[in-house]
């Protein structure tokens, strides 16, 4: 049985005429990977905000085990621990004191927040650099002592702004196996706008774009939504008269599969279909009976990308 | 009792990180001590270490006079001597007379300030003198004196040298003053040189500058971003707030004390107990640093809060005392004691008990009043910069 923990319900937040969020509803489950997977400024920042308390919605809750995070419970709120984007930290202090501190202001004992501290560090590869001020430390080591510090106090729910942003790929192994060493201990929520780390590391997915929930549910299952089988993307040469050329082909190749899209400014004609290299002679002939000739050719499964364009109708990177 | 105890270990917490991180930021720390005794070193190789000596322009036009023996007698020279007789307690003179040839030249280094006031010896100065000596009541001396009467030293000079000029024509003439005065000075206030005087008014002005440090040190936190990730603490702005200013506190009183071991080694002298006074500098550190607390309300940067200290400073400076006399506008009365505009700011009771204690030698019991009023201006701004802090910077964001 799953238990939620958090719950968001009707969020709505505005920056000015912006709708950043939009009637934001959803649960999360006790021990999940929970990710929030978006463009940038589709508003994953200021929806966690929101669900750990530092920012308030214009109209919905946040609900933690039933509870509404507001600004006057704080026993709530520290039910949450939270790691920003960008690296937090008391740049004079080192790193054990940093630990220390945060830990003392959530009411831990000092030895207590010591002991934490010690014990973060050296899970996050950190020990030798115990005693080394947050400012003299690389950036890979500065976020990961920003992970750290958010997990001092033992939190039930971690959420995580783009953890792997700016992080080197032995940090971002380190920090991605780390996140899953978590959510047997506790809930995690991150966000993120790579579909890699999205894919790797969650167990449900929330697609957000323009502050709008598009869809929710497992990557698995997101990526069964787009239909078996292979993406196979062409890059056509440029040519004149291309767009009436391109029409035409892609009425032959709708013989072989009706999810055929094309994009003429980026040249890029996408198509979807089960045992796709095998039509692929006849869809090459396809083109060149309308003088069109392909370049690249690209054949790879469904990812999350292709969730979001169907979704969207538009890449994530756009 | 538990939330008590997790309120003094945040706040203890707080105290700890906020000395380390003064500590390692060494430049700044060293700058805001060693500012106060500097400026006392400043003040001392200004005024040399003794009282200002008032520059005085004499332009002697005495044609002198022959005695009934024949002698040729010049009497404005003793006028001169005695003008530069005029000392300070210590011996040290209050006068420097510069003689002139014409009235133009006065006027021309008393446009530049080179002098504050000029005294024109008429040209039968020695004559009526001599013509007094021997009885002759009929005739007066005709003194011409003058000067910028916007320039602060301007009435102290001519005083100065008219009271020279005076004793010395009694004594010469052997007439007796229609008024003799008597003067008493209060406590140790006669024997106070003008190095002494301005002491109280920097060691204050010491503590006032903690309102950058205050204000800076709060909004340092907020540009870094390390306030979101304390908000998410149960911590309240009070423990935040109270943690910080016990160590800014440790700063300002660090300051005083050098700049008091500075000017004592400098020939400044207490008249009264010196715990007293470092008491006062607590004391209104504490206020000096709820001001800047709420300067920091309203910062979102350093660079900020820099700039909207220069508000408050600007006030502690011009009017409450520390570095310029300001006159008193009684706006009410409370148990016998008046109270004007400048009672709103901590500092101007700050250099009042200072000056009792250092000049007047005034022990804990004298200072009471002061002392008392400004525990309520330290509560009140503390109290409202905590609770600023809170709602401007603490609270769930809109």
């Amino acid at each position: 049985m799953t238990t939620t923990v958090l719950q968001t319900v009707k969020l709505t937040k505005h920056y000015g005429s912006l709708a950043a969020v939009k009637d934001l509803s959803l649960e999360v489950y006790e021990g999940e990977i929970f990710g929030f997977l978006g463009p940038n400024g589709a508003g994953k920042t200021t929806s966690i905000n929101m669900m750990c308390g530092l920012l308030k919605p214009d109209t919905g809750q946040v609900l933690v085990h039933s509870k509404p995070v507001g600004s006057s419970d704080a026993s709530t709120r520290a039910r949450v621990g939270m790691c920003p984007q960008n690296i937090v930290l008391w740049e004079r202090l080192t790193c054990l004191e940093q630990l220390q501190f945060i830990g003392e202001m959530y009411g831990l004992r000092g030895s207590e927040a010591r002991k934490r501290g010690e014990r973060l560090l050296e899970e996050l590869d950190l020990a030798e650099k115990r005693n080394k001020q947050a400012r003299t430390l690389s950036g890979g080591m500065q976020r990961r002592l920003n992970l750290a510090m958010a997990l001092v106090h033992e939190p039930e729910i971690l959420i995580l702004d783009e953890p792997e942003a700016g992080l080197d790929p032995q940090s971002r192994v380190k920090v991605r196996e780390y996140i899953r060493s978590q959510a047997r201990k506790r809930t995690v929520i991150l966000t993120t706008h790579n579909m890699d780390e999205a894919d790797r590391v969650v167990d449900r997915l929330a697609i957000i774009d323009h502050g709008e929930l598009l869809v929710l549910d497992t990557p698995e299952s997101l990526k069964q939504r787009v239909g078996p089988g292979d993406v196979v993307e062409i890059l056509l040469a440029e040519q004149e008269g291309m767009e009436s050329a391109v029409q035409q082909a892609v009425h032959v190749i709708q013989a072989i599969t009706s999810e055929v899209s094309y994009d003429i400014p980026s040249r890029k004609l996408r198509l979807h279909a089960l045992h796709v290299v095998a039509h692929l002679p006849a869809i090459l002939e396809a083109l060149h009976q309308n003088g069109l000739t392909a370049g690249e050719i690209n054949v790879r499964a469904n990812t999350l990308e292709d969730v979001f364009i169907q979704l969207t109708g538009r890449s994530l990177r756009e | 009792m538990r939330p008590v105890w997790d309120s003094i270990r945040r706040f203890l917490g707080v105290f700890r990180k906020t000395v380390r991180e003064m500590w390692r930021d060494w430049l700044v720390l060293s700058l805001s001590i060693a500012f106060a005794p500097l400026f006392v070193w400043a003040y001392y190789l200004f005024t040399l270490g003794g009282s200002t000596t008032y520059n005085i322009l004499v332009l002697n036009l005495d044609q002198g006079v022959v005695s009934a023996q024949g002698e040729r007698l010049e009497l404005s020279e003793g006028a001169i001597q005695a003008m530069l007789g005029v000392t300070y307690a210590n011996g040290q003179p209050m006068l420097k007379v510069v003689h002139l040839d014409d009235q133009e030249q006065a006027l021309q280094k008393l446009r530049d300030r080179a002098a504050a006031a000029f005294v024109t010896l008429p040209a039968d100065f020695s004559q009526v003198i001599l013509a007094m000596q021997g009885g002759d009541r009929s005739q007066s001396i005709q003194i011409t004196y003058g000067g910028d009467l916007t320039n602060p030293y301007y009435t102290t000079a001519y005083i100065l040298a008219l009271s020279g000029l005076e004793t010395y024509i009694q004594q010469v003439t052997g007439q007796l003053p229609l008024i003799q005065y008597n003067e008493q000075s209060l406590g140790g206030s006669a024997a106070r040189t003008e190095f002494e005087f301005y002491v109280p008014g920097v060691l204050v002005f010491a503590i006032i500058m903690l309102v950058f440090m205050a204000s800076m040190a709060a909004a340092h936190e907020v540009e870094a971003g390390t306030l979101r990730r304390l908000r998410l603490t149960p911590m309240k702005s009070f423990e935040l707030l109270g943690g910080m200013s016990v160590a800014l506190i440790l700063v300002g009183v660090a300051a005083e004390l050098l700049a008091l071991v500075t000017a004592i080694a400098l020939g400044f002298r207490s008249q009264g107990p010196f715990w007293v006074a470092v008491l006062i500098g607590v004391i209104t550190s504490l206020s000096v640093v709820g001001v800047g607390l709420i300067v920091a309300c309203f910062s979102r940067t350093v660079t900020q809060a820099f700039l909207i200290a220069n508000f408050p400073l600007g006030l502690f400076m011009f009017f409450s005392g520390a570095i310029f006399p300001i006159p008193k506008v009684t706006l009410f009365t409370v148990a016998g004691h008046t109270f004007g505009l400048a009672d709103i700011l901590p500092p101007t009771h700050g250099v009042a008990a200072l000056n009792k204690v250092f000049t007047l030698g005034a022990g804990f019991s004298e200072v009471t009043f002061e002392l008392a009023v400004l525990t309520i201006l330290s509560v009140v701004y503390f109290v409202v910069g905590a609770w600023l802090f809170q709602r401007q910077q603490m609270s769930m964001h809109s």
